[in-house]
């Protein structure tokens, strides 16, 4: 593959796109409610895996499966959020990990539920390799076919993936933006000023932040669901806390609170995380692979602080807003 | 016919007892001045009375109502706001948008309405933009209407959280040191802005200030609190002759706390 | 019963290492406000520049020990000075505090893997060496881990108690302003608890190495969790509630296992005992099982 290569763009566009999804949920729960949601990457990993477990296990027509993921993923915020979300910041960030890495752990060692630690493909079972995405793969071949008259060879499967992926991710993008603008939204902006104000002006505080963790559970359940069918299986490995960090990397990247630079902040991270793949030269060209994907961290990791230092109010966010928090 | 009555209200914190056994009565359509020196349990009185905190014994009615085991939210929905000590401007939200939040009665605030029926959401706000910018003209805050609230100093803070309260509708408007740091000229307006608000609307106003002159001259009734107990109430001269507020404050700590 | 016992054993031993990786996220919490989401990958740190010296060049466990302390405690007073105090001259919030931990964290664990390669490592001792004391077996590096873990933990208390330092600590993570008025150096107080943290850290990471045999970059998140549940068990801000919690929840782990408990727990569900542990707390009583409502 080259740097040029249309393939690995496409490629990398999907990615930038499951993680708009993902991100979109982080920002409504912290850029615009306040929330420190860490984590976001189980609400994902509970829609992905109610998907398959009900495809493979119950024969579920896949389209009813991925909607019963989403609601499950809801129910899962609801779960969360009665008796987190009255705790400071701080608390709910400590447990919302904790209920990440419970969802993970039991991903792993439950076996017989999620086929345990190697993925989904043993899902029906030793000695049978399941498979949940047959449905997909057949819609995702019959737009692919469509796009072939107007794109031509270019219309592989990561292509029709990518505007598949690009067309939801706005779609939500679009919804959000519609929401947050409205009474609604401006009743969430309150609560992270500060919710004793709100509640000293009659709103439910409780109420609205439930329902901001419900909705940005339910958008990570679709990337969760979008992520599923890119990869054809998946593991626990894949909801890493790691991806709820990429995440939020992602919303601080663009710009708190803004709707329009999610994608922006996606598509940047995208490059980085990919883009690092070419860094050929000296002296990365010393290193293999699995430590070029080390300093691919490390890199995220630099960026994220460089953010908080020197532009807390991410590429397109307005300085003067930051410094009146 | 008195409108807020707080009856043996008690409050502990660890063995300390911020409010001791509290009785208040606020009158319907009267300003009340809750006074006392520093210390003294008035903050957490009126964070008791609007449901940020819960007392250990007694109760706190509006009207026929018991609010005192209601949260924040639903005291307000009854009728009562109340405005901080430290003003809580909603820093990264436009002037107007702070305002516009308090209106009461937006079916835009839940999601389903907005997809329901978005007619009466935008037809609600109108009427709801009208009013703020009018409260906004009242506090002198129009032309910062869409600047973020971050950018007001201290005094125009409790003046938009003014403008706020009273966008509630409230029956009655609990006020934390409503001139602090608001300059003397626009505070007289505020006092005056409160007795025409009364006679207009039949609010009833309930504050803690420092500035005793200011307070005295405009309240009609004077609650006086030391050591969680109110230990006076009456007219302002009534509790200036009262020898044990002299004691407990007026004599000794009352000129130094202006 | 001699079940119980062993695994009482096996508890202690978490449970201390927990405990002094606790007190300093809870020293730190306390003074500065700051969730350090990164004082996991300090304990990594600190286990691999012991490794460094131990496998690298040969060098004798104890000495190991001792560039862990001082490494990590210089990391953590560095990362004062470059990261965490620039941000606090910026007034950042909680949220970009804990953004930066975050990054921060990121940022370690990966240069250790970089460096210390992402195979199991061990250190150079005798591991199979086994004591048995009363019915209750503990291997070397059990007992080892038990023995200087405690020894940390009461120099700790007394350090907290006694000096004049663990006073202004006190102090300051009551009521900052006040101790600056009151005449207690600040910055200098700030610097020292990092350094504390950071020693804590490092030596915590040693033997957490030490007691998993064969280690990876990633043991620091696996046990960052414990030792938050153990902060927030012992009253987030309260150092001696973290050495307490820690120990607590050391035992909680692993005798969830006992099979007398109803088959007891699978192993494996250990690390999910200690995030029970600590919603239940958050829960139930969020200032902490042993802290009261003010702070140490």
């Amino acid at each position: 593959m080259t740097i040029v290569s249309l393939q690995f763009w496409a490629f990398v566009g999907v990615v930038a796109g499951i993680y708009t999804i993902l991100a979109l949920g982080l920002q409504v729960q912290f850029g615009f409610t306040g929330l420190l949601n860490f984590g976001h990457a189980a609400f994902m990993a509970v829609g992905a895996y109610t998907m398959a477990i009900l495809v493979v296990k119950t024969g579920w027509p896949l389209w009813a499966a991925s909607l019963a993921a989403i609601a499950v993923a809801m129910a899962f915020g609801l779960l969360l959020g009665l008796p987190t979300l009255r705790l400071r910041a701080d608390y709910l960030a400590i447990t919302t990990i904790a209920f990440a890495e419970i969802v993970r752990y039991v991903a792993i060692n439950e076996q017989g539920l999620t086929g345990g630690p190697v993925g989904t493909i043993a899902l029906a079972g030793p000695g049978e390799a399941a498979s949940y995405n047959r449905e997909w793969l057949d819609f995702q071949g019959s737009v692919q076919d469509r796009l072939e008259s107007v794109l031509g060879d270019d219309a592989t499967r990561d292509v029709t993936m990518l505007i598949l992926v690009w067309i939801v991710a706005l779609v939500l993008l679009v919804l959000v933006e519609a929401a947050v603008r409205t009474p609604w939204g401006r009743v969430l902006k309150s609560i992270r000023e500060d919710e004793d104000a709100a509640a000293a002006l009659g709103k439910n505080v409780f109420a609205y932040k439930l329902q901001a963790l419900t909705i940005g559970a339910a958008l990570a359940a679709i990337a969760g669901l979008f992520f599923a069918f890119q990869f054809s299986f998946f593991s626990p490995g894949d909801f890493d806390p790691l991806v709820t960090f990429f995440a939020y990397t992602i919303v601080i990247l663009g710009g708190t609170a803004r709707n329009w630079a999610v994608p922006v902040g996606a598509v940047v991270f995208g490059v980085i995380f990919a883009g690092t793949r070419f860094f050929d030269f000296a002296p990365f060209s010393l290193l293999e692979s699995g430590e070029r994907a080390y300093v691919r961290l490390i890199v995220i990791g630099l960026v994220l602080i460089g953010l908080i230092l020197f532009r807390p109010q991410g590429l397109l966010g307005r300085r003067d807003e930051m410094v009146l928090e | 016919m008195s409108l807020l009555h707080v009856y043996d209200v008690v409050k502990r914190f660890g063995g300390l007892a911020a409010v001791d056994g509290a009785h208040l009565e606020v009158e319907e359509r009267s300003i009340t001045a809750l006074i006392g020196p520093n210390g003294a349990g008035k903050t957490t009185l009126f964070n008791l009375i609007s449901g940020f905190v819960r007392p250990d014994r007694g109760s706190v009615r509006l009207g026929e109502v018991r609010i005192d085991a209601r949260p924040p939210h639903a005291v307000n929905r009854c009728g009562l706001v109340r405005t901080f000590q430290t003003p809580r401007a909603l820093t990264r939200m436009s002037v107007l948008e702070n305002v516009l939040l308090a209106a009461p009665d937006q079916s835009g605030e839940r999601l389903w309405r907005l997809v329901a029926s978005p007619r009466a959401v935008r037809r609600r706000e109108r009427e709801v933009e009208d009013e703020a910018r009018e409260l906004l003209r009242l506090v002198r805050l129009e032309s910062h209407a869409h600047d973020y609230a971050g950018t007001l100093s201290g005094g125009e803070r409790k003046l938009l959280e003014f403008a706020r309260a009273l966008m509630t509708a409230p029956r009655i408007v609990l006020l934390d040191e409503p001139m602090a740091g608001v300059n003397p000229t626009l505070a007289l307006q505020l006092l005056d802005h409160m007795r025409t608000l009364r006679e207009e609307r039949g609010l009833t106003f309930l504050l803690i200030d420092h500035d005793l002159e200011a307070v005295m001259s405009v309240s009609d009734r004077v609650v006086v609190m030391n050591e969680g107990r109110v230990i006076a109430a009456g007219t302002p001269d009534e509790v200036r002759a009262d020898p044990l507020v002299v004691d407990a404050y007026l004599g000794t700590h009352g000129r130094a706390a202006d | 019963m001699t079940e119980l016992l062993q695994l009482g054993a096996n508890g202690l031993v978490t449970g201390s290492i927990i405990a002094i990786g606790a007190v300093g996220v809870s020293l730190v919490y306390g003074i500065l406000r700051i969730v350090n989401f990164a004082h996991g990958d300090y304990l990594v740190f600190g286990a691999y520049v012991a490794l460094a010296v131990n496998v690298g060049w040969n060098g004798h466990i104890v000495l190991a020990a001792i560039a862990a302390i001082a490494a990590t405690a210089v990391l953590a007073v560095g990362l004062e000075f470059t990261l965490w105090r620039p941000l606090r001259r910026k007034g950042a919030g909680l949220f970009s505090l804990f953004i930066a931990a975050i990054g921060l964290a990121l940022v370690l664990r990966h240069v250790v893997f970089l460096v210390g390669e992402a195979r199991p490592r061990r250190y150079d001792v005798d591991v199979f060496q086994v004591h048995e004391l009363g019915g209750v077996r503990l291997s070397q590096s059990q007992l080892i881990a038990v023995a200087i873990a405690f020894a940390a933990i009461v120099l700790v208390g007394l350090m907290l108690a006694r000096t004049g330092l663990g006073k202004a600590m006190r102090a300051l993570s009551d009521n900052r302003s006040l101790a600056a008025v009151a005449g207690i150096d600040v910055d200098r107080t700030v610097g020292l608890t990092w350094m504390l943290a950071g020693g804590l850290a490092g030596i915590a990471g040693l033997l957490q190495a030490l007691i998993l045999n064969a280690f990876t970059p990633n043991f620091g998140f696996l046990l960052l969790l414990p030792i938050f549940a153990a902060v927030v068990l012992g009253g987030i801000g309260s150092a001696y509630g973290a050495l307490v919690g820690g120990v607590a929840l050391g035992l909680a782990m692993e005798v969830s296992t006992w099979d007398a408990l109803a088959g007891g727990a699978p192993a494996v569900y250990k690390p999910v005992v200690a995030f029970g542990v600590l919603i239940v707390v958050l829960l139930l009583r969020p200032q902490g099982v042993f802290g009261k409502a003010r702070v140490l």
